[in-house]
């Protein structure tokens, strides 16, 4: 149904009402997490989008911390599976078990049943666990023996891996990390922030307690709305060139990044930018999107979809580079 | 047995031999060959010329169906080397029926003493596929060693000979140079010769950006856009409109920039940035229009034209003059 201009009034009044809540759970946060704004800001939108998020980072960047954080803040269920060579699949979406008593086998549920899941250091378990992972991050649902159980919503899973050690790890297949809806790279806090870190960890009272300041029922209701936020032809016609400029450069004049591309965004890649900018128009608490919206998240939802060339990776040429170029060349709307 | 037993015996035999050999003695008849070198002695390592010859009547041979065929010696063969062979070559004898076939041999030794050129088969083969063959006689050939007198001591290596001078090892160059200059001077001349093309006319004078953006907003204030109720396109078009004229006047990418970056971007450049507040005014409520549909009053739509104009005529001083494409190097010139 085609919106009229008195819809999208109504629904920008009933999106900055209803999403009051992100300043809340911001406040929230910033009680125990210092600095890594952008990532917290990243964490919501794949809540709200209905996306997972990648998280490339070295150890030490709050990352559990800021999860458990936010799992604590909308009172959801949080686990943490560390990834390991000898993991199992059950070991992550459970398994069988004999029950000797009452001579039946009964069913254990894995960590993977529950609202947050940082599964830490994905890289670092075989193919089969990673498959495991992301086929219920996919379906939402897991199957032991002959029953299948839904996941509960809301269900985010914040995989993180390691950029520096490579050694021993099984990298993440391009068809696997594309059901990351972001691939969100962070760093070190600056010199200001971390001073307020070591003052906040060595404080004789410990850290502040994170109290939930909405309920996982109310996210589900804020994605609801994320999906009504107004997406204008224009911007629609405006993500499509950005995915198709990374598909076909020479179109977009920039016949120099032809080489360096071996593959450009797939659909899910359109479909991830749109959605996350739809999130991201909510965050702002605007019930429309605008151009700024999707070059805000562009990054984070493009830069694993796009495949470099050897000659690229020889010239030190970073897809974010590549992406960069692209946003300067496309005409925004 | 009795005499006359004898004689017919002798006649049946002689009939016989006659009736089943009758294609050698036509052989021995129609053709002579021979073999023959250019010399009985050769130090090792020397050539020597086998010259074979077969001497024919071809229009017997053609009577008889016959075909001549010459000996095949293989690359090497009892001491001896063939180093070349030359093509069978036909000479016709004035005033004869005759022809002389002939084909020379190069051989060399690298062993020595005396080593035969053996008896080389020549054959004549029937259409009916037998054959016939002669042969040469073997020819005995000497191959000496270099007689080396070792009670003189050694000589040392000869130096390197140089070959005199002569300039006509390099008249091929001689003459490629020649042509070049030749062919430079023709094409001197020629461009030379040739009237020169009528200078093209200047380019018409591009339109200053200022001029242009003025005259495409009152173009789209005539057109009544937004009274037709076209309000996005209305504000589409004058965005692009002042964003093209940022990229323009001041060397902003506008037109590939969002309203917060191009707001941004604007601050160094202090006479667009001055006029800030009005720009942000009216980039806000056109995203407003364009993305959120929004239908401004009929005072905000004039509103909006009157101050892209007022932001186009502030900026008026920084315009450069109109240029023509080339006029760098028109100054140059004068």
């Amino acid at each position: 149904m085609e919106n009229t201009s008195q819809d999208i009034r109504q629904l920008n009044e009933k999106i900055h009402q209803a999403s009051a809540f992100v300043d809340l759970l911001n406040l929230e946060l910033s009680k125990v997490i210092v600095g890594q704004r952008y990532m917290v800001e990243r964490l919501l939108i794949g809540l709200l989008a209905q996306g997972h998020v990648l998280l490339e980072g070295v150890p030490g960047l709050a990352k559990t911390l800021s999860i458990k954080s936010l799992s604590s803040a909308i009172n959801a269920k949080f686990s943490r599976i560390q990834f390991t060579p000898d993991l199992l699949p059950a070991d992550v979406v459970g398994t069988m078990i004999y029950n000797q008593p009452r001579n039946e086998f009964m069913v254990r549920k894995g960590p993977i049943f529950a609202n947050f899941i940082l599964a830490d250091e994905i890289n670092r378990a075989p193919a089969k666990v990673q498959s495991a992972l992301l086929e219920a991050m996919q379906e939402k649902q897991i199957t032991i023996g002959d029953t299948t159980f839904k996941l509960e919503e809301p269900f985010l899973v914040l995989a993180t891996q390691n950029p520096i050690e490579q050694e021993g790890t099984y990298t993440l297949p391009e068809a696997q990390v594309d059901r990351f809806m972001l691939k969100v790279v962070i760093g070190y806090p600056t010199k200001e922030e971390e001073r307020h870190i070591i003052r906040q960890n060595l404080n004789p009272g410990g850290m502040a307690a994170i109290n939930p300041v909405i309920q996982p029922a109310d996210i589900v209701e804020a994605r609801k709305l994320v999906r009504e936020v107004y997406m204008d032809e224009k911007i629609e016609r405006y993500i499509l060139d950005i995915v198709f400029a990374t598909r076909h450069p020479e179109e977009y004049k920039l016949q120099k990044l032809k080489p360096l591309i071996s593959y450009g965004g797939s659909p899910r890649a359109s479909i991830s930018l749109a959605w996350a900018a739809k999130s991201y128009a909510f965050m702002k608490r605007r019930g429309y999107v605008i151009p700024e919206d999707v070059r805000s998240i562009c990054f984070d939802v493009m830069r694993h979809r796009v495949g470099l060339t050897y000659e690229a990776e020889a010239e030190n040429v970073t897809t974010e580079n590549i992406l960069s170029e692209i946003l300067n060349a496309v005409e925004v709307p | 047995m009795q005499k006359s037993t004898i004689v017919k015996s002798i006649y049946l035999f002689v009939l016989l031999g006659y009736v089943l050999c009758p294609f050698r003695l036509f052989a021995q008849d129609r053709f002579d060959v021979r073999a023959s070198a250019d010399t009985d002695r050769i130090r090792i390592g020397e050539q020597v010329k086998l010259e074979l010859t077969a001497r024919v009547d071809p229009g017997k041979l053609k009577e008889a169906g016959l075909q001549m065929v010459f000996p095949s010696l293989p690359d090497s063969f009892n001491h001896w080397e063939v180093v070349d062979r030359s093509a069978l070559d036909t000479v016709t004898s004035a005033g004869t029926q005759e022809q002389l076939l002939r084909q020379t041999l190069t051989l060399t030794s690298f062993d020595s003493g005396r080593w035969e050129i053996p008896a080389l088969k020549f054959e004549m083969i029937a259409a009916s596929g037998s054959v016939d063959s002669a042969f040469s006689a073997p020819i005995g050939i000497d191959v000496n060693t270099v007689a080396v007198d070792t009670t003189k001591a050694f000589k040392p290596i000869k130096t390197i000979r140089t070959v005199a001078w002569s300039i006509w090892d390099y008249w091929l160059y001689m003459v490629i140079g020649a042509a070049v200059v030749l062919l430079a001077l023709g094409l001197w001349w020629y461009f030379r010769r040739r009237p020169a093309k009528a200078p093209a006319p200047p380019p018409a004078p591009l339109e200053p950006a200022y001029d242009r953006t003025l005259r495409q907003l009152k173009a789209l204030e005539a057109e009544k856009v937004w009274q037709a109720g076209n309000v996005k396109e209305y504000y589409s078009r004058l965005t692009d409109i002042l964003r093209t004229y940022f990229e323009e006047q001041f060397g902003i990418a506008a037109l590939e920039q969002t309203t917060a970056e191009l707001l941004q971007n604007i601050k160094p450049v202090t006479i667009l940035n001055q006029q800030r507040d009005k720009l942000r005014a009216l980039l806000s409520l056109a995203d407003l229009a364009k993305f959120a549909k929004l239908q401004p009053t009929p005072e905000e739509h004039a509103d909006s034209m009157q101050k892209a104009v007022e932001i186009v005529e502030w900026t008026k001083p920084a315009a450069r003059p109109a240029e023509t494409p080339d006029a760098e190097g028109l100054k140059q010139k004068a």
